[in-house]
């Protein structure tokens, strides 16, 4: 494996792995993020009569001061990110190899 | 749920127009197919844009449009979360798979899986695991024709899945993967002006000022929700590992699905590849997001305006709602733009079924077979395949999403893994393999048969060990979280203490990704498997984590 060929083959995996650590996060680690840093996003408040049976005493609801475009952060995050973000990622993922595979190919 | 009672004639028209244009589109796409190539992967001369909006019906099958909406009334954030990661799965599906598999030039899965690690056994395993995944698809998108068809002429669901699964197999039949890409570009561009129009119309009656651009339109009302249903935004619901679980089936579970990658094949080359998925994630995220939309719109109608619908007509509420605040000519619309969610989705199943059982499992039998006579056999298997589906699916699951949610776990741990893994770890073998795909496949599978066909309580599943974690909403869900991780360590730990595989089968991936010459350095390192057999250790402890903070 010669220099260009070496530093061809470390772009092509460590861009994949970036990319790809990018969407999963947007695909499912930031909901887990979420539910464990539930204070940051969440304010305790007592739950309503219905649903003391299913989640107890408490719950939380969303803290109105995080909140764009009226959606609590955390849903506008994960709705976004997994849409534009997810876009956003997969074109410049795409434009990396459209360049890659010149290089190949020369 | 009843019926409307009376013929919708407006819908019927519609919809029977998507029909008949799907099978003329067919008719005149007949004559570019002449060859098995043709056939099965329209002779690889598909482009980006075509292919992209292909992929785009494909992927929005009733299940999006109907199901989803049903599900975010019962699961609410966690419902969001699972279609969020479906559609940033197609990133996955593309840095993961895509332009690699399209140069290994397959016609199919199971043929790369084949090809790839040189055994006819994994083969036939393949075509097993494809034949499960793809009939329990089918299964949910052929229920929810029978819906459309229920709620537009009040027969039963049983009427609408037999017409429609004919008029499906029909099409596929006569045109080949040429009929079915053209008829899914069509069906898209119909799909995503019967949703965007009357789900625009659903929130200005509402009251939403964004309504001209619902994906984002519906924050003004976001404090009204609060008030009527505190916990709709509430992510604390579930154990967090129930999104990990989500991510794994739908990343994976997407690679593994035989339909989605078979569209690959179909491209000119590696580049369009790329940009087709790139097209299909943005349009598919405009559609899930407008989805969002309407499960919000319908809890709301629900819950603030207090309309009750019984859970039994949940898959039933996007047409309850469009009647009730946009009007009939938009419920036409919507209904028309259901069918063509359905036929797309079933079209690209029963390809990739026929494909599977005459490419992969006769041609394998009996190679001596030319190709004139296998195109001619694909034709009457695609045939029978059809009928066939359209039998199993006269008893469908009761929702039609969790049907498919299953698919996609026995897909990521039967088919994802092993595909991922041959394409960037050289060191894979056909042993490990083997042990990952059968031992993946079966957690997944039997699991399925005792929660979703027995109806057991996840809890009380013979599961060694891990059953007693799969509690809270969408509790079964984590089966997945343990079904991928084993395939990953399995195939990874058999494939370390068995031979290597040939230069031969190594050459293959460095072809893949793209280069001329071979270095049995690359994509060979021992990095990507320990960092993997560690995250997938973690998971499943992680699961056993947090037992008394979450509702059982």
């Amino acid at each position: 494996m010669n220099d260009d060929s070496r530093r061809g083959y470390k772009l092509e995996v460590w861009v994949t792995a970036i990319c790809f650590f990018i969407v999963a996060v947007t695909g499912g680690f930031f909901s887990s993020v979420v539910v464990i840093m539930n204070e940051a996003f969440f304010d305790q408040v007592p739950t309503p009569e219905a649903l003391v049976a299913a989640y107890g005493e408490t719950m939380f609801v969303f803290k109105e001061h995080l909140s764009v475009w009226g959606f609590p952060l955390h849903y506008f995050l994960l709705v976004v990110l997994s849409w534009i973000g997810a876009t956003l990622v997969g074109a410049i993922w795409c434009l990396v190899m459209d360049r890659l595979e010149e290089k190949q190919r020369a | 749920m009843e019926p409307r009672g009376e013929v919708f004639v407006l819908g019927l028209i519609l919809s029977i127009v998507v029909l008949l244009i799907s099978v003329l589109i067919s008719v005149w796409a007949r004559r570019f197919t002449r060859s098995l190539g043709d056939y099965y992967v329209a002779g690889r001369s598909i482009g980006a844009l075509n292919n992209g909006l292909a992929m785009v019906s494909l992927a929005l099958s009733l299940t999006t449009f109907i199901g989803l909406t049903a599900l975010i009334i019962e699961g609410l954030y966690v419902a969001v979360a699972v279609y969020a990661s479906f559609t940033a799965a197609f990133i996955g599906l593309m840095v993961l798979a895509a332009p690699y598999l399209r140069r290994h030039k397959s016609f199919t899965t199971m043929a790369f899986i084949s090809e790839r690690y040189d055994s006819k056994t994994l083969r036939y395993i393949s075509v097993v695991v494809m034949m499960i995944v793809s009939v329990l698809y089918l299964a949910g998108n052929l229920k929810g024709i029978g819906i459309v068809f229920y709620f537009l002429l009040g027969v039963p669901e049983i009427v609408g899945i037999i017409v429609g699964g004919l008029v499906v197999t029909l099409y596929v039949t006569l045109g080949g993967m040429y009929g079915v890409t053209y008829n899914q570009t069509f069906q898209t561009i119909v799909l995503l002006f019967c949703l965007m129009f009357p789900v625009a119309i659903v929130m200005r009656t509402l009251g939403a000022t964004g309504w001209v651009f619902p994906p984002l339109g519906y924050g003004d009302m976001v404090p009204q929700m609060t008030e009527a249903v505190p916990h709709y935004f509430w992510a604390m619901v579930a154990h967090p590992v129930v999104y990990i679980a989500i991510f794994l089936g739908s990343f994976f579970g997407i690679i593994g699905l035989p339909h989605f990658v078979m569209r690959f094949f179909t491209v000119r080359d590696a580049r369009e590849a790329r940009w087709s998925t790139v097209v299909c994630v943005f349009l598919v995220g405009l559609v899930n997001t407008t989805v969002y939309a309407t499960g919000f719109a319908a809890v709301y109608y629900m819950q603030a305006e207090g309309v009750n619908i019984p859970t039994a007509a949940y898959d039933y509420v996007v047409f309850i709602l469009v009647e009730a605040l946009a009007g009939d000519s938009w419920l036409a619309l919507a209904v028309a733009g259901s069918v063509a969610a359905g036929l797309s989705t079933v079209s690209g199943l029963l390809m990739i079924m026929g494909a599977g059982l005459i490419h992969d499992l006769y041609g394998t039998m009996k190679p001596e077979v030319d190709d004139d006579k296998k195109l001619k056999l694909s034709y009457g298997a695609m045939f029978l395949v059809g009928v066939a589906v359209i039998l199993f699916s006269l008893d469908p699951p009761e929702f039609i999403l969790e049907a498919i949610m299953w698919s996609f776990g026995i897909a990521a741990a039967g088919l994802g893994v092993p595909i991922v893994l041959g394409i960037w770890w050289k060191r894979t073998n056909k042993y490990g393999v083997g042990a990952g795909m059968v031992v993946g496949t079966l957690l997944a599978f039997i699991s399925w048969i005792m929660i979703g066909y027995m109806g057991m309580d996840p809890v009380d599943i013979p599961f060694p060990f891990f059953a007693k974690y799969f509690y809270g909403p969408l509790g079964w869900i984590k089966v997945i979280a343990v079904a991928v991780p084993v395939s990953f360590i399995l195939t990874i730990v058999v494939s370390w203490l068995t031979p290597p595989p040939s230069e031969d089968l190594q050459r293959q991936v460095d072809e893949m990704h793209g280069w001329s010459d071979v270095d049995p350095k690359r994509y060979n390192g021992k990095g990507l498997p320990i960092t993997i057999i560690i995250l997938s250790i973690f998971i499943m402890w992680f699961m056993t984590a947090l037992y008394d903070q979450f509702p059982k």
